[in-house]
This record gives C-alpha cells, sequence and structure tokens, in this order.
C-alpha cells in the first residue's frame, strides 16, 4: 500500500518527459520577457502561463485533455472562432480613425504593409508548406494576433501555438525589427521631411458613418472577412455614437481583458512538447519575422515613391505604419522621424496609415480565405 | 493548380482587392467629408 502512495506521489515527476520539460522553462522565459522586458505582457504572461499548465504531466490541463477546464474553453472559443471576435469588437471601441478619416490617402499605407504576407506565402509555399499551412504562417505578417489565430484555427490548427506566439511575439518586437530595416531603405533627408501637421478635423457624422458604411463595403466585397471586420466596426461605432457608453466601456475594457486572458491560456496550453519542437516550429517563426520585415520594406518603398509623386511632400517612414501593429508602429515612425529632424511631427499621419493597416490586414485575410474556399479547400472541421 | 500558380493568384488577388477596397474607402471617405463637413460648435449667446 504505500508503495502506490508513494508511486502516486511522485507520478507528476516520473512521467515528466524532456519535452513536457523544455516547453516548461520556455513558458518561464515568456513570463520573464514579459514582466521584465515588457514584450506584450498581456498575452505573453497568459500564453507563457498556459504553457506551463499544459505541459504538467497527469494534469489534464492541456488544450487537447479532454474535458479539462482548458479544454472546455478552448473548444468554446478557440474552434468556435468566438475569441478573436469578440477581441475585434474590443479592438474596434479602442481605435480612432480620426487621423485616418481626416487625410484618407494615407490608406494606400494600409494596403502596401501587407505585401509582405503575400511575399511570405510563396515562399512557404516553395519550403513545403501545404497550402492551408502557408496562408496560416503568412498571415503573421498582418501583424494582427486575433486574425492570425482566425485564419489558422481555420486551416492549420496543427500550427496554432507556434503561429500565435509568432504572431503576438513579432508585434511586441516591432520597435526592434522595424527601425533598421527603415534606415536602410531611406536617407537621412528623406527621413527629415516634414510633413504638414494640420490636424485637420472631422466631423462627427462622418466619425459615426465610417464604420457603418466601410464595413459594409468591405463586407459585401469579402464576405469571408465578415467576423473580423463587422466585429471591428460594431466595436468602432459603439465608441463613436456616443449613445452607448457602457458598452463600448465594456467593450474596450472588461470584455477584451477576459477574452484576452481566456485565449492566451487556452494558446499556451496547446502548445505541447511533441508537436511543437520540430523543425517545422522554427521555420514558422523564421517565415513570420520574413512576413513582418518585408511588411515594412514595402510600405517604405511605397512611401519613397509616394514623396518622389507627391513632389517631396511625403515622409517615406510613414509607410512602415501600414502594417496591423497598432499603435507600436505609429510610434516607431514618429521617434525615427524626429531622430533624424527634431521638427519632425509624423505621429498624426502615421495613426492614419496605421488604422488603414489595421483594415488593411483583414482584407488580406478575407481574399486568402475566400481563395481557399473557392479551391475548396475546407475548414478543419 | 500548381503551388505557384496558386501563390501567385493568391498574391495579385489579395493585394489588387485590398488596394482596390482601400481606394474606393479612400473616395468614400471624401464624399462623406463632402456632404457633412466639419463645423465649429456655435458659442453660446452669453459667453
Amino acid at each position: 500500500m504505500w508503495n502506490v502512495v508513494l508511486s502516486s506521489l511522485v507520478s507528476g515527476f516520473t512521467h515528466l518527459t524532456w519535452q513536457s520539460s523544455f516547453l516548461i522553462l520556455l513558458g518561464c522565459v515568456l513570463l520573464y520577457l514579459a514582466i521584465a522586458k515588457g514584450f506584450e505582457p498581456l498575452l505573453l504572461i497568459p500564453i507563457g502561463f498556459g504553457v506551463i499548465l499544459g505541459n504538467l504531466p497527469l494534469a489534464g490541463l492541456a488544450a487537447s485533455d479532454e474535458g479539462g477546464v482548458l479544454n472546455i474553453i478552448y473548444k468554446a472559443g478557440i474552434l468556435t472562432e468566438i475569441f478573436p471576435c469578440l477581441i475585434f469588437i474590443g479592438l474596434g471601441a479602442m481605435i480612432d480613425f480620426g487621423p485616418m478619416l481626416a487625410n484618407p490617402s494615407v490608406l494606400i499605407f494600409g494596403a502596401a504593409g501587407q505585401f509582405g504576407i503575400f511575399l511570405t506565402l510563396l515562399l512557404a509555399l516553395a519550403l513545403g508548406f501545404s497550402r492551408p499551412e502557408a496562408c496560416s504562417i503568412a498571415i503573421i505578417g498582418a501583424c494582427d494576433g486575433p486574425t492570425a489565430i482566425y485564419v489558422t484555427t481555420k486551416y492549420a490548427r496543427e500550427l496554432l501555438p507556434a503561429v500565435s506566439i509568432a504572431a503576438y511575439s513579432y508585434m511586441s518586437l516591432v520597435p526592434i525589427i522595424q527601425p533598421p530595416i527603415m534606415r536602410a531603405l531611406t536617407t537621412k533627408a528623406e527621413r527629415s521631411v516634414v510633413m504638414a501637421y494640420g490636424e485637420k478635423k472631422v466631423s462627427k457624422r462622418v466619425k459615426i458613418l465610417f464604420p457603418v458604411v466601410a464595413g459594409l463595403i468591405t463586407m459585401l466585397i469579402a464576405p469571408m472577412g465578415a467576423p473580423l471586420m463587422g466585429m471591428l466596426m460594431l466595436g468602432n461605432f459603439l465608441k463613436e455614437s456616443g449613445v452607448v457608453g457602457r458598452l463600448a466601456d465594456v467593450s474596450s475594457g472588461a470584455m477584451v481583458n477576459i477574452v484576452t486572458l481566456l485565449l492566451g491560456l487556452c494558446i499556451g496550453s496547446a502548445m505541447l512538447g511533441g508537436n511543437f519542437l520540430q523543425w517545422q516550429t522554427i521555420l514558422v517563426f523564421i517565415l513570420g519575422l520574413l512576413a513582418i520585415s518585408l511588411d515594412t520594406v514595402t510600405g517604405v518603398l511605397l512611401g519613397k515613391l509616394m514623396r518622389v509623386l507627391s513632389g517631396g511632400k511625403i515622409n517615406p517612414l510613414i509607410g512602415a505604419a501600414g502594417t496591423s501593429a497598432f499603435p507600436m508602429s505609429s510610434r516607431v515612425v514618429q521617434r525615427e522621424g524626429q531622430k533624424a529632424n527634431p521638427r519632425s511631427f509624423l505621429l498624426w499621419h502615421a495613426i492614419g496609415a496605421n488604422t488603414g493597416g489595421q483594415i488593411g490586414s483583414v482584407m488580406a485575410a478575407s481574399v486568402m480565405l475566400a481563395i481557399l474556399a473557392g479551391m475548396g479547400i475546407m475548414p478543419t472541421p | 493548380m500548381k503551388d505557384w500558380a496558386f501563390g501567385l493568384t493568391v498574391t495579385i488577388a489579395g493585394m489588387g482587392v485590398t488596394f482596390i477596397t482601400l481606394y474606393i474607402l479612400t473616395l468614400v471617405i471624401r464624399l462623406m467629408d463632402r456632404l457633412y463637413p466639419y463645423k465649429e460648435e456655435k458659442k453660446d449667446k452669453g459667453s
């Protein structure tokens, strides 16, 4: 009898494999990065803790452990794709489209900032990933965690932990990834361009109409992205309508915080040693980094072209803000612009491009989903 | 369809649709701004 008691007490240790030990250590590293380095703590802390919990042997806390608490939440929120949609309501309630509405021509940078997605798609296909997998990896370039989770849950669920962690990690690393690329592609003279700062005002009516009108147009063009785009515009409408402050507050506050916590826990608990520690995971991380880097390259190159076409009025740095990494990219552009010329104030224009990037990334994902569906590649049931 | 053809199709369609959609939004925003331009709030008579 004492043998039974003793063996049950040490069973956790005896069932610990090197893979699960490594992942538990990785979870601790994510916690360290979140706390000590400030890397997206809102996501990396739940993810890191989820990794630790999910890799504990015999605990039943992995996302795949049927009936476990995280399995129930994983099925209810991740597999149903509800969590990314709820986060997008909160995101919409936090976003201010004002700078973009005041200068709508910066929207074009939101398109250029998605080019890295498609270049990475081509490379992932060349490296032997299947079409659904390549799309899921490429969407890391959208610089948008919920969009990456939404696409990957549909088409390459086995890559969900790697894609999610890559997407959120690289979003927090934007201040490190973008500046060297921006400096390499521009001269100091180009970075020093001072853009007119008029802070043109937009009427309240336009701010209220925009989420409805833009939502209708984008969702009719690309219905596959309607769950994300619709939720984004709903959240923004709650904020701009001015008559449902409670709903806007809870969307941008309590709701998004709760969902972020549960989403991170579930993503982390899905990262199991056996399926995560593969060469494929390393490739996902490399390709994800490439996608975001290429977004910056194409955005800045378009910025340079716009500078020439505008007769020198546009600072090419704002092209780097055309990604969906809001508001990190805008701040990076502002900082780099001021380093080159202290009189330059690019934040207003960069925020416009950044919010355009938010819309552009959902459009890019929608088209990918539409083409996959059109080719008969069905989502994972 | 070969993989490279698939990739190219997705790239052209994806970038094309994204650019066109955002361009349409640019025009729509400009139209809305013309229809509903910003007006300074009228000051109260007493102030």
